[in-house]
């Protein structure tokens, strides 16, 4: 989350609203709610804005909105007002993981305003005062402190109560009904959200971040000391049509060994001098557990002048860290020399005190969760992960169903819905879908189909010339000396592959180098010239040093497109002929070559894709990369890389990127684009608002820098891939992945966004998971049908897969761009390059 | 309510029962009238309780506060040999049950002042006479105190029946020592200032009875007038099945520790492949020296070699880790399975583990690092795929620009 977003999420906590029982926040949700009625009677499809003025939490808890309720966009859109369906394709009977959630017809959420004379400070003697009155409130109820949810009218509008407090205090409580709110309103959402999560405790599961988990059947990969707790994300929301939860399987990896654990491994096997390097970047970022609450916490420093002898101050004593876990918790710190890790809590302390300091963490007392980037890289440990956290769509739809069983045949559970007047549906729910036509291929004159169920054209392709490919007359190739037998079969197979696909190679000049980073570098500089157009090392193993520096050299001081291969990759002979035409491919993409396209029906069309990459490690710096088409047959494509300074936006960088894209687009057609469509990838939940406000704004201003009279037609699409949604299709009687093109734009929608979602890749194993576009901007009045049918064709256009990837082409390379700059460069690369793919 | 004191006055009483427990280490403990369990979620972080109960009259509390009673998430990740098992009740202190007979320590925190005398009466005949357990401690408000709390008149809560003074308090606990056998002595939290702590004494008056002699067991018949609300077990290494777990995860990592190691040194380089000459020599003198000599006595070598085995059909190779090398490289390994014969033994039935013949070593496969792009069926065939071509084709074109 950006700093702008985290600001202001965190100005409309609700904490204020109950520090402050009264006036203010209140008569400005009671404003909205009126508007919001006034509505809600005109057009049904549209609630209204002003959604996070009342919040509803937990005791004491203040949440942030993590699934972007209010912001409403589809509204100022008049040419998706009626409908945002598209027509095209053959429809497909589809199985959603959503539950219907019923209720009462008439079913009314009563809101009360609670009055306390003389007026209580703690809220929890608020609650005891007011419940003491059982008789008249009943047993389902919900009091925050000031704001009382009862699931009946009481009598009167104004209800007069008397308690007694301990001191025999008297005190006359007035409660007030202040707004009937309907199942869809913002904040029955989130109380059913409220209930929900209390019925997953009710089950015994464990809440880890956002999502609960059982950890009664864990899965262990032993070898890394992780386990697996397969668990599930709720969200209750109102979407398209009805009031639904969107519930998918979800797996935590944790590791049984404690923070202390790692670091004095981390200490034996990298010693002392580069140990707090390596220790900072493999433990910053991370989440951890404690031994002695429930809670995550992210580590954001390392205190390496503090131990667990250091105190702090508690109430009025100050205590020592391991004092205090003794007293407190009963737990004996061993290792009273181990330094302390620093995480930045961002809740607020009580309304009115200071926010409580950094939380000081003891490594002993902390476990780690998820997967390191290096765990990540690991093959051996990701296929083991994903035997068991890989589930095709029919042990997915098996697990999902036993959830839902599970939650019916829970006397507690269903006794705390029935109470509320609410319950889940019992199955699935089933929609129609639309099934988009594959794309036809060209190539330059020819053109063919591809396999619509694999997505794939690999094998299509094969023999066919590519559009264009810049001859490669003066190319090097580097191999240290154990690796010139690998080196050798590699020229020899990308000469035997290269003629047939179109690309002219002349002999390269071979180039052997010591193996260690310092010669390569060396050998680099020695041999790398201005006329170079193409420099391929062969790397004897996957050292991230090494190859770092070749990208850095490259990429930096002396532009030229590179092409890495690992030694291992050309050990299989059999596989070699695959491997040398893909490396073939990369490299002619990389020097500005144009492999194949799709037809693209629009004219002047300029689509840009945008990414972020952040570093978790690098003092948290952001990377936004910005990729803009060139050429109607997007085929070439104008790249630009910022890193993001601290605090700033993303966008306030990528501003002057898509003005130099539209340079870029002037100078290859001789004219502007009149449409420009953006794809921005790399949103996190709840910022949708940050893009919407700010991130369309800046690309106005960016587009207005070009002429005042200079005014095309503009579509901003937030693309989000890591969504809980899952669709299936049955074939038999089992159910299976939706084919690639499955559009989705019905039911499972919101009703205030333009949003839709496809499944555009095609996998081997496990579910496939959709994407989802939600059009937050459009004045170009293209129909819906044909915005998803440009989005699923534009997934056809990334240059090193041949087949559909799951994001338009644009995002994709705008990714791959923003992680080599953020993993290996850490710098905006050389303008030379701007043109060129060079970082596939 | 009283902010007159720091720690609040409910805390400085839980604390005063942690401290006890800290003292003199009950293994099984009761709190009765547990409502919202704060006693309960601070006790149960004292490693020396093996068994801990609450009893309310009020189930419905109960029920909502129990979660917190939950093992951690952590708790399950790195289990000791303490156990811990938990179960609450809904039920009255009036009332007997056999299943809390025979406790270490029952807490009766600001209860009894709740009780009409009679129940008083039947609650002393209950705990004292009943339970029986070894200690108990009782806390009340002290109502001379009552003068110096701002703002009160009456009693400090509505559903109090009384409130005592010192000496009244005195004289029941000298009344329930007499009748069953206890002997009590008197403390309390919450103290006055200096000059006024002689006259008014605490603010929560607190009795630590202790049994005076062990009763034999009366034959009586077993009562069970409580409702189970809430029971959990605590993940622990006592329990066979978790210990069988934790040892086999350690095995498993450490075991893959020292084959990277190993590897890597074999090697000189993290992916490299294994020099296939080298190996083959070194198992030929390593079998025949160290498999016969597992441990005993012998300085254990850290060296490990490497194994080709037939395996349903196919040739694969295994590194050979002995076990003697896994027990003396490991601490975590040897506590856990206490010696070397142990720790075959409990390996032996253990699917994921693959010992050798003798069971003197483990085997661990030497994967061949696959390669990153699985490119599926289409290496072998070398001829290219004829593409079905065709010209550009006419479609009808639709026309994406006029819809506006």
């Amino acid at each position: 989350m950006t700093g702008r977003a985290r600001a202001r999420s965190r100005g409309r906590a609700r904490g204020q609203d109950t520090a402050a029982p009264g006036a203010v926040s209140f008569t400005s949700f009671s404003k909205y709610t009126l508007h919001c009625c006034l509505l809600l009677a005109s057009r049904p499809s549209l609630i209204s804005t002003g959604f996070q003025q009342v919040k509803l939490g937990e005791r004491g808890g203040r949440r942030r909105d993590f699934h972007d309720t209010g912001v409403y966009t589809r509204q100022a859109m008049e040419h998706v007002k009626e409908s945002k369906t598209g027509t095209t394709g053959a429809t497909i009977k589809l199985t959603a993981n959503y539950f219907r959630i019923l209720s009462r017809p008439q079913w009314i959420l009563y809101q009360y305003h609670v009055d306390f004379k003389p007026a209580m400070e703690s809220r929890r003697l608020r609650s005891a005062l007011l419940f003491q009155h059982s008789e008249v409130l009943g047993t389902a109820r919900n009091f925050d402190g000031a704001l009382l949810f009862l699931p009946h009218r009481l009598h009167s509008k104004e209800t007069v109560l008397y308690s007694e407090t301990r001191n025999k205090e008297k005190v006359l409580i007035t409660v007030t009904l202040t707004n009937e709110l309907p199942p869809t309103s913002p904040v029955c959402i989130q109380f059913y959200n409220l209930i929900f999560r209390r019925i997953l405790r009710v089950l015994n599961m464990q809440q880890i971040g956002r999502n609960y988990y059982n950890p009664n059947e864990p899965h262990e990969i032993r070898q890394h000391k992780l386990t697996i707790w397969p668990g599930y994300s709720t969200t209750i929301l109102n979407y398209e049509s009805s009031i639904m939860m969107c519930t998918d399987v979800s797996h935590k990896v944790l590791r049984s060994e404690t923070v202390l654990d790692l670091m004095i491994n981390l200490r034996q096997q990298c010693g002392r001098e580069r140990y707090t390097d390596i220790c900072a970047k493999e433990l910053i970022g991370q989440i951890v557990l404690t031994k002695y609450n429930n809670k995550t916490y992210r580590v954001d420093d390392i205190a390496w002048d503090h131990t667990p002898n250091n105190t702090f101050t508690r109430g009025d004593t100050e205590i020592s860290f391991k004092n205090y876990y003794k007293n407190q918790y009963g737990l004996d710190i061993h290792d009273v020399n181990q330094v302390l890790l620093v995480s930045h809590v961002k809740k607020m302390g009580p309304a009115g005190a200071p926010p409580p300091g950094p939380a000081m963490l003891v490594p002993e007392l902390c476990y780690l969760t998820g997967l390191t980037d290096k765990m990540r890289n690991d093959f051996t440990i990701m296929k083991e992960l994903s035997t068991h956290t890989r589930l095709n769509p029919d042990q997915r739809e098996r697990q999902l169903n036993r959830f839902i069983t599970s939650i019916h045949k829970n006397a507690d559970a269903q006794s705390e819905m029935s109470k509320w007047g609410l319950s889940f549906d019992e199955k699935l729910l089933n929609l129609t879908g639309r099934v988009l036509g594959g794309e036809r291929i060209f190539q330059g004159p020819r053109s063919y189909d591809y396999n619509p169920q694999s997505a794939d054209w690999s094998r299509e392709m094969r023999g066919i010339p590519v559009i264009s490919a810049p001859p490669l007359d003066n190319w090097l190739l580097f191999h240290s000396r154990r690796n010139s037998n690998e080196a050798q079969s590699l020229l020899q197979t990308l000469h035997k592959v290269s003629g047939p696909i179109g690309i002219r190679m002349q002999r390269p000049i071979i180039i052997e180098f010591e193996d260690n980073q310092l010669s390569l570098l060396k050998a680099l500089q020695h041999n790398v010239g201005q006329q170079t157009q193409m420099v391929v090392v062969v790397l004897p193993n996957s050292n991230k040093d090494k190859y770092d520096s070749i990208k850095k050299y490259l990429c930096l001081d002396c532009p030229t497109p590179s092409q890495c291969v690992v030694a291992r990759t050309l050990s299989r002979p059999q596989a070699l002929m695959t491997v040398a035409t893909k490396i073939a491919l990369q490299m002619a993409c990389k020097m500005g070559g144009e492999l194949w396209s799709v037809e693209i029906p629009l004219k002047q069309l300029m689509i840009v894709g945008i990414d972020c990459y952040h570093d978790t490690s690098a003092g948290k710096r952001s990377i936004g990369a910005l990729v803009a088409s060139l050429n109607p047959t997007m085929s070439r494509w104008y790249s630009k890389c910022v890193l993001q300074h601290k605090g700033q936006e993303i966008m306030d960088g990528l501003k002057m990127a898509l003005t130099g894209a539209l340079k870029d687009y002037l100078k290859f057609n001789n004219c502007l684009p009149s449409r420009i469509i953006v794809y921005r990838d790399g949103v996190g939940d709840g910022q949708l608002q940050s893009v919407v406000n700010y991130e369309v704004a800046q690309m106005m201003d960016s587009i207005k820098s070009l002429g005042e009279d200079y005014e095309p037609k503009l579509s901003v699409v937030v693309v989000k891939k890591r969504i809980s949604s899952r669709f299936f299709t049955m074939i038999g009687d089992k159910f299976t992945n939706p084919p690639p093109g499955t559009v989705i734009d019905t039911e499972v929608t919101r009703p205030e966004w333009y949003d839709f979602y496809i499944v555009s890749q095609s996998v081997r194993s496990g579910s496939v998971s959709p994407t989802h576009y939600n059009v937050v901007y459009d004045t170009s009045g293209l129909k819906p049908d044909h915005m998803q049918r440009l989005t699923y064709k534009l997934c056809h256009m990334y240059y090193n897969w041949q087949g559909i990837i799951r994001v338009p082409a644009p995002c994709q390379y705008g990714h791959k761009l923003a992680f080599l700059v953020g993993q290996s460069i850490h710098k905006q690369p050389n303008v030379k390059l701007d043109d060129y793919l060079f970082y596939l | 309510m009283n902010p007159i004191f720091t720690p609040s006055l409910h805390s400085q009483r839980h604390q005063f029962v942690v401290d006890f427990v800290r003292k003199n280490k009950p293994n099984k403990v009761a709190d009765l009238g547990c409502g919202e369990c704060r006693l309960l979620k601070r006790l149960k972080f004292q490693r020396n309780i093996e068994l801990l109960v609450g009893l309310d009259i009020d189930g419905a509390k109960v029920k909502k506060n129990m979660q917190g009673l939950a093992p951690l998430s952590t708790d399950y990740l790195q289990p000791t040999y303490d156990q811990l098992h938990i179960d609450l009740y809904q039920g009255s202190v009036t009332q007997r049950d056999a299943r809390l007979r025979g406790f270490d320590l029952v807490t009766n925190i600001e209860l009894i002042e709740h009780l009409t005398l009679p129940d008083l009466e039947l609650f002393s005949s209950v705990v004292f006479g009943y339970m029986r357990p070894a200690s108990v401690i009782v806390s009340t408000p002290n109502s001379e105190f009552n003068k110096l709390l701002p703002g009160l008149t009456g009693f400090r809560h509505s559903d109090h029946k009384f409130e005592w003074n010192r000496s009244e308090f005195r004289s029941w606990a000298f009344k329930v020592c007499l009748d069953y056998g206890y002997e009590a002595e008197f403390t309390g939290v919450g103290e006055a200032t200096q000059e006024q702590q002689e006259s008014v004494g605490f603010c929560s008056q607190i009795g630590v009875f202790q049994r005076l002699n062990v009763l034999p067991n009366r034959d009586e018949e077993e009562v069970f007038s409580y409702t189970l609300v809430y029971s959990v077990n605590y993940p622990t290494l006592r329990d066979n099945n978790t210990l069988l777990r934790v040892l086999v995860s350690e095995v498993l990592y450490w075991a893959e520790q020292m084959k990277n190691r190993w590897m890597e040194e074999t090697t000189g380089g993290t992916n490299g492949v294994l020099p296939h000459s080298q190996t083959e020599q070194q198992e030929q003198s390593a079998c025949t020296e160290r498999l016969d000599c597992p441990g005993e006595g012998e300085e254990s070598t850290e060296s490990l070699w490497t194994k080709d085995l037939e395996e349903s059909g196919t040739l694969s190779r295994f590194v050979v880790v002995p076990l003697a090398a896994l027990w003396s490289f490991c601490p975590k390994i040897s506590e856990l399975s206490g010696n070397l014969s142990n720790l075959r033994r409990l390996l032996m039935d253990q699917p994921q583990v693959k010992l050798s013949q003798d069971g003197s070593a483990l085997l661990l496969r030497c994967e061949e690092q696959e390669p990153e792009q699985t490119d599926g069926d289409e290496e072998e065939d070398e001829e290219d795929a004829s593409a079905i071509q065709c010209s550009h084709q006419t479609e009808p074109e639709e026309d994406w620009e006029a819809n506006i």
